[in-house]
């Protein structure tokens, strides 16, 4: 699995997830907030990105994750691992 | 998940894809049989076999054991729940009335009790008119989710309760989340919401850190953008203001604030909740609050047990000035030990140990068999990077109490976190 598949899974439901996004592009280096997502479509975009690309990361891990990028390299390690 | 089972939380089950509609998903079973977590869990529904006094009996998950505890997790802050007088009121309500209203309060369930029940806190908390929910969940849940619509917008708290979190999805309402007390980015949210319906949630006292509201700004703010507030008084009801009106009367913004909740389960020593607000807007409520509307109303030994557990609480100021003697106490002591206490500004005092989840058990598992009850909170109730405790100090607590409170803290926790 490549980082730019994941990113491309985790644009998606964003724009599947969020208001107004149908014509946007998604900047990995953005965070979801700043596309207007509050705490419950963050939960509701990752629970289907993982579900999405077949893993699963503890929510735990998920804190400190400040943008689209970070979020897309921890789903890598759990890809790899 | 073998290798790394402690990262898991509640957060990480909820979706579900087991073809057994009548089974959890399959990786939840593998987690919570794990020795490990099965023990973290064992600090969960542990049994009291007493009142929920601060000197109290609990049956210990950890090792069946019954054993005497100091109990600084109940939210009895003023031990109203056994108090000699609202036991008796209690009982002469249940005497009178039975155990059931046997009806929802539309129909046949309103008692002569719960509209005097209803008035004298409408009274209490200066508005025109409140309406009684049965569960406090209900009452956030029920009051939201009865006012606000599909088009309309939340603007509320990050740190909000759940049930203020669940009545707005019920609602359908948009929700946006400010930073918790964070002026600038209320102000960001309420710009994102000109010129539609916006409510703004907050919470007198927040109940995961003790800290207040800032109802001065907050106020100011709605004024300038003509946002409604509604605040949630759940853990400071009956204790801050000069008349215990809660952090609306403490900071004079009472008459700015339009929707007043507060839950009869914590100071009032009760079970249920209220809602304040005009008449107008409580009589919209009564037609479109569902779990007010398809409720069975409250018991009556609990609403004649509350009844008079508001005229104690506020015919002096006894009980809260012994509760507030007894948090500047802790408090003051709390610090000298140079624990985190983060910013608590009220009776719910934190004791923040980090992101260790092992630690918070070690440390909660050593404290209850030395005879101090204090339930660790975990991660995703609190962030992962701040697990703690949370201190409910009450003003049931005795000087020998409170000493030997902070000997086992001192012993068990500024051991650990120096260690």
């Amino acid at each position: 699995m490549t980082k730019e598949k994941i990113i491309e899974v985790i644009s998606k439901n964003i724009i599947e997830n969020l208001d107004d996004l149908e014509n946007e592009t998604i900047d990995p280096k953005k965070s979801m907030k700043d596309y207007g997502a509050n705490s419950l479509d963050m939960i509701e975009v990752v629970s289907c990105s993982m579900r999405e690309l077949n893993i699963k990361v503890p929510r735990a891990e998920l804190a400190d994750i400040e943008d689209i990028e970070q979020l897309a390299d921890k789903f890598m390690e759990h890809a790899e691992a | 998940m073998a290798s790394n089972i402690l990262n898991y939380s509640l957060a990480d089950f909820h979706y579900n894809d087991n073809p057994d509609v009548l089974s959890p998903p399959d990786d939840f079973n593998e987690w919570i049989n794990n020795p490990v977590v099965k023990k973290v869990f064992s600090f969960f529904e542990q049994e009291l076999l007493d009142a929920p006094r601060v000197s109290t009996e609990i049956l210990s998950n950890l090792d069946g054991q019954k054993r005497h505890i100091i109990n600084l997790t109940s939210y009895n802050y003023l031990g109203l729940s056994t108090h000699p007088e609202v036991i008796q009121a209690a009982v002469e309500a249940v005497q009178k009335y039975g155990l059931s209203s046997s009806g929802a309060p539309l129909l046949s369930g309103t008692l002569d009790i719960h509209t005097e029940l209803a008035r004298k806190i409408a009274e209490f908390k200066q508005k025109e008119d409140c309406l009684l929910y049965s569960s406090g969940f209900g009452g956030n849940v029920g009051a939201i989710q009865g006012i606000m619509r599909k088009g309309d917008y939340l603007v509320m708290d990050e740190k909000c309760h759940r049930s203020l979190v669940d009545g707005g999805t019920l609602s359908g309402a948009k929700m946006l989340f400010f930073a918790h007390n964070d002026m600038d980015s209320l102000q960001m949210m309420l710009e994102k919401c000109k010129g539609k319906r916006v409510l703004v949630v907050v919470e007198g006292v927040y109940s995961m850190d003790g800290d207040l509201a800032k109802m001065p700004e907050i106020c100011e703010i709605c004024e300038q953008y003509g946002a409604g507030i509604y605040i949630d008084e759940a853990h400071s009801t009956l204790m801050f203001g000069k008349n215990g009106r809660g952090v609306a009367e403490h900071f004079d913004v009472e008459d700015k604030v339009g929707i007043t909740f507060g839950t009869m389960s914590k100071s009032f020593g009760g079970v249920g909740g209220f809602v304040c607000a005009n008449k107008p807007l409580i009589k919209y409520l009564k037609g479109y609050s569902s779990p007010w509307n398809f409720s069975c109303a409250p018991s009556p030994a609990v609403s004649g047990g509350l009844i008079k557990a508001l005229e104690v609480a506020t015919r002096d100021s006894s009980l809260r000035d012994k509760m507030w003697e007894n948090t500047k106490y802790m408090k003051k002591n709390l610090l000298d030990m140079k624990l985190d206490l983060g910013d608590t500004e009220s009776q719910v005092i934190p004791i923040i140990i980090g992101a260790s989840g092992e630690k918070l058990m070690t440390y909660a598992g050593e404290m209850q068999k030395k005879g101090l009850f204090l339930q660790p909170v975990d991660f995703p109730a609190v962030p992962a990077h701040a697990r703690r405790f949370r201190m409910s100090v009450s003003s049931q607590l005795t000087q020998e109490e409170m000493d030997t409170t902070l000997t086992i803290i001192k012993d068990v926790i500024v051991k650990g976190q120096q260690s």
